[in-house]
């Protein structure tokens, strides 16, 4: 086995133009950013089914998450999700939007192992839950901190961190 | 480990382990065929332990010698990088990337740079272009010393002689660095379309000297420990992490490349003038502990070849676009961007969402070692103890740059 990076070849308008017709009403707002990545929003109830056919995609399968990030945008959560395409050596850039009442999305875990930290991570900071996450503890702050320290409105008091 | 103590102490990755233990017991899993009970013993390892090269903790079940089961407990060294940027401005926060992967304080910077850069569309001159590839790559070989200095020093037929070896030679890089910058880890040394200061008079003749000099001493090393047999027989076939690992756990650098993935940004997604430049990959076959040993080796010699044409090709002209006077500020537009440099340890990423302010609305890092930690438990199951220690080296991990 061995893996060859960039053996499809494929302008990143035709790939974008691929994804965006094998994901139609899935993917929207599909676009460029140079010099290879593609970004598009996503609703979050469809995640998992979508990052499940992205993985498993013929020919030019995202098959590894680079990372997550979650973003605080007032009104809302953003959790995105950075996604690598060995055989095309492209990003793609999902934008799934996160309602700040019921901040819960699905783990992606059991699709790409590499998920796992990067959920706790945001989990820790931002307070995004991801539901079926098999271990969904804090990752870098202490286990009895109150509060996600990266959301916009966190006020630090003492009492969030009793034993500092 | 008494039950009080572990009631009375936050600590979820402890009650986790023990719970494990507890479980796999119920279920008849701690029997053998007599019925005795085989007893695992759960060890805390770190978070102050000389093998886990900062504060790492992991907290390691055992059966005897052999480890079943490896959880790492991470941010003992959490600085709030990312919380940091929301409150400097893009000029500020440049002496902060330095401070997460402290072993390679340039490769960070620019890193952080070059994404701000592209979020502000500013174009770096030439010559601070090839400065900093420069920079870049004496870093990029001060840290892999670090790296395989300590790795070695763990292994016990070498005691620490190499590490001082290595340290000693790194010294001469720090020097050079120091000269350019005026720092010797913490660099504050990139600019926004350039670096801070033009190279000092008569450093590139030292750079050829140091450069003229380094050969020797990377034969140095590799007659050192390529023929001890007790180093080899503790690196070879142990660890192996397969190219389906490397794509599943999006294990990046040396790694990577030590399993035969040809990934590395300075190809796979350039920037800078690395296009124009010749150097090759160091590709290992096995993945093994030996091979991420021996890639790192190869890629000195590479960033070598790549400073040397660097210094051929160095242009004149300023090292800096416009003039660098006060306020220092600058407002990108609106937007997200994330660019990735490839650090000694992988592909180091900063992701930046501007709201058009002086300050980043969000900043988050894509660290390597953060990422490559996440295979731990699965790479150290069912190895010795002490090659768990040789495996963990193996994977060149800074605390500062995954705890943040």
């Amino acid at each position: 086995m061995g893996i060859e990076i960039g053996s499809v070849r494929l302008s990143l308008d035709d790939l974008a133009a691929r994804v965006a017709q094998e994901f139609a009403g899935e993917l929207t707002d599909v676009s460029i950013q140079e010099p290879d990545t593609i970004v598009a929003r996503l609703e979050c109830s469809k995640l998992h089914p979508v990052a499940r056919r992205l993985h498993d995609l013929a020919e030019i399968a995202y098959d590894s998450l680079n990372w997550i990030a979650a973003v605080d945008y007032r009104t809302h959560f953003e959790s995105v999700y950075h996604l690598y395409s060995y055989a095309t050596n492209t990003y793609l850039e999902v934008h799934v939007e996160v309602p700040r009442a019921k901040a819960v999305v699905e783990t992606v875990c059991d699709i790409w192992p590499a998920a796992d930290w990067h959920e706790r991570e945001a989990w820790d900071m931002m307070g995004i839950r991801y539901e079926g996450h098999p271990d969904l503890r804090r990752i870098l702050l202490k286990d009895d901190w109150i509060g996600h320290p990266l959301r916009k409105d966190y006020v630090d008091l003492a009492e969030n961190h009793p034993n500092v | 480990m008494s039950d009080e103590f572990v009631d009375t102490v936050p600590d979820e990755a402890l009650r986790l382990a023990l719970s494990r233990v507890a479980g796999a017991t119920a279920a008849g899993e701690g029997s053998d065929m007599q019925g005795l009970r085989l007893d695992e013993v759960v060890l805390n390892m770190g978070p102050q332990h000389p093998s886990t090269h900062g504060v790492l903790r992991l907290v390691v079940t055992l059966d005897g010698e052999m480890v079943k089961d490896v959880i790492p407990v991470i941010g003992y060294l959490h600085r709030c990088k990312e919380k940091l940027a929301e409150k400097r401005t893009y000029y500020q926060y440049i002496p902060i990337p330095d401070r997460t992967e402290y072993v390679a304080g340039m490769n960070c910077e620019w890193g952080y740079v070059m994404t701000v850069e592209k979020l502000a569309g500013i174009q770096p001159t030439r010559r601070a272009e090839v400065i900093r590839v420069i920079m870049a790559e004496l870093n990029r070989i001060a840290s892999h010393l670090v790296a395989v200095g300590t790795f070695t020093a763990d292994l016990a037929p070498l005691g620490t002689a190499m590490v001082f070896y290595m340290f000693r030679d790194r010294e001469q890089i720090l020097d050079l660095l120091e000269a350019a910058s005026g720092a010797r880890m913490m660099f504050n040394y990139f600019r926004f379309g350039g670096v801070r200061y033009d190279l000092p008079d008569g450093w590139v003749e030292k750079c050829r000297d140091f450069l003229e000099r380094f050969p020797k001493m990377v034969q140095e090393y590799e007659s050192l420990v390529e023929t001890n047999a007790i180093f080899l027989q503790r690196c070879l076939g142990k660890g192996v992490i397969s190219q389906q690992d490397v794509v599943d756990y999006a294990i990046t650098g040396p790694n990577a490349r030590a399993s035969g993935v040809a990934h590395d940004l300075r190809r796979t997604r350039p920037y800078s003038v690395y296009p124009e430049l010749d150097f090759d990959l160091c590709l290992g076959r096995h993945g093994d502990v030996y091979d991420r040993y021996k890639v790192r080796i190869e890629e000195m010699k590479q960033s070598r070849a790549i400073i040397l044409q660097c210094l051929d090709m160095l242009p004149k002209g300023p090292v800096q676009v416009g003039s660098l006077k006060p306020p220092y500020v600058i407002t990108p537009p609106p937007g997200a961007v994330y660019t990735a440099q490839e650090n000694p340890r992988g592909e180091y990423g900063t992701y930046i969402v501007s709201d058009g302010s002086r300050y980043p609305y969000r900043l988050k890092y894509r660290d390597p070692c953060f990422i490559n930690l996440q295979i731990f438990p699965k790479l150290l199951t069912g190895n010795k103890i002490a090659d768990a220690v040789a495996i963990s080296g193996s994977m060149d991990l800074v605390l500062g740059g995954i705890d943040r």
